[in-house]
């Protein structure tokens, strides 16, 4: 990643503070898109992995990925020891707000 | 290796669900356990197919996606609904009809995520070698998340104006997802119609691989989703079609 697709991709994380969705990895650019697509698809990602990916720094790395552990697309995995850190990936957001009803309105609707 | 698989149309109406509980039996006569969810939640469907119905239904997807169960307790074993041809295991996990559950998921919406999580623990609690994902027609983040977490994608269209149209919206999202295999499959296709002539012309638009091109069946028309028709019919051109699609993903 140069350092112009390095400024891109801060600049299209920053972009939002709510969790990540599937429709926001479809339009960031490339690279960012094809490796996040890898981490998403497998699950699960090493630090050393996702660096060599997108061919970053560690200085680098680091700023991309608390980017995304704050927007809940990487969370620490369990696998993490003390040879190289691991996340998780999860792709989240709702379908519509979530807005909370009488808890038995929609039990009435069926009975 | 475990391999999830999105079955996809633009539009409603191509024969998705059917497609996928056919896929589903065809994996399972060669041994497979298989697991199909219904993400169709809007306007579920697939349960037919396997002759669940309402009574029989202990847990629905929509219970999972309101925290009242695990993933797996909603998974039902609909592999007895396949006769004796099936010697692997097909567990359906629907979507619930009842209106009120639906117009609830409709109201309040989900977190898309719970399926994320839900889709990578029914495969490896229930030791799945393929995860079949019925999707909602057209685009939404859902069907983005599912595409987004396959191994294979099975792209469904008639051949007719709308579906081309949307049919190439579906192809560029997948790719910019880098689905690692697409595949499409060409349905209901007017006997007037040259197979051969669809196949290449479909290709040609979307350079993606057409694994099956299927005629218009009378017969599936006359089973109306009572069975699964690859069973019920081994050697009818349409399941040699769709056994070309099951070829694809085994491979």
């Amino acid at each position: 990643m140069n350092k112009e697709q390095f400024e891109r991709a801060l600049q299209e994380l920053k972009s939002g503070n709510e969790d990540i969705r599937p429709s926001d990895v479809v339009v960031f650019s490339e690279p960012l898109r094809s490796a996040l697509n890898q981490a998403i698809r497998v699950g699960r990602i090493s630090l050393t992995d996702f660096l060599k990916l997108l061919d970053l720094d560690r200085e680098q790395g680091k700023q991309i990925i608390s980017i995304l552990v704050e927007r809940h697309l990487f969370f620490i995995s369990t696998f993490t020891s003390q040879v190289d850190t691991f996340y998780e990936t999860r792709l989240s957001a709702s379908t519509r707000p979530m807005t909370r009803l009488r808890p038995d309105v929609w039990k009435k609707v069926d009975d | 290796m475990s391999k999830i698989v999105s079955v996809h149309s633009f539009r409603g109406g191509t024969g998705k669900s059917n497609t996928t509980a056919n896929l589903a039996g065809l994996l399972s006569v060669d041994g497979a356990r298989v697991g199909v969810v219904d993400t169709d939640i809007q306007s579920p469907g697939i349960h037919i197919l396997f002759n669940l119905d309402e009574s029989q239904m202990v847990h629905s997807l929509n219970d999972y996606l309101w925290g009242k169960c695990a993933i797996k307790d909603c998974a039902h074993d609909v592999t007895d609904h396949l006769g004796a041809q099936a010697k692997g295991k097909v567990f359906l996990i629907p979507s619930s009809i009842k209106a009120g559950e639906i117009a609830r998921i409709l109201r309040e919406g989900y977190d898309v995520g719970l399926l994320n999580d839900g889709f990578r623990d029914v495969v490896s609690e229930m030791n799945l070698d393929y995860l079949l994902i019925d999707t909602h027609p057209g685009l939404n983040e859902e069907t983005l998340l599912s595409i987004a977490i396959s191994d294979a994608l099975v792209i469904i269209m008639r051949p007719d104006q709308q579906d081309y149209q949307g049919t190439a919206v579906t192809v560029d999202v997948a790719r910019k997802l880098d689905v690692p295999k697409m595949l499409m499959l060409i349905n209901k296709i007017p006997q007037s119609f040259d197979l051969d002539d669809v196949r290449h012309r479909v290709e040609q638009i979307y350079k993606v691989k057409v694994v099956a091109t299927l005629p218009h069946s009378e017969e599936m028309m006359a089973l109306a989703s009572s069975g699964i028709f690859s069973l019920k019919y081994p050697d009818h051109p349409v399941t040699k079609g769709l056994k070309a699609v099951v070829a694809e993903l085994q491979g």
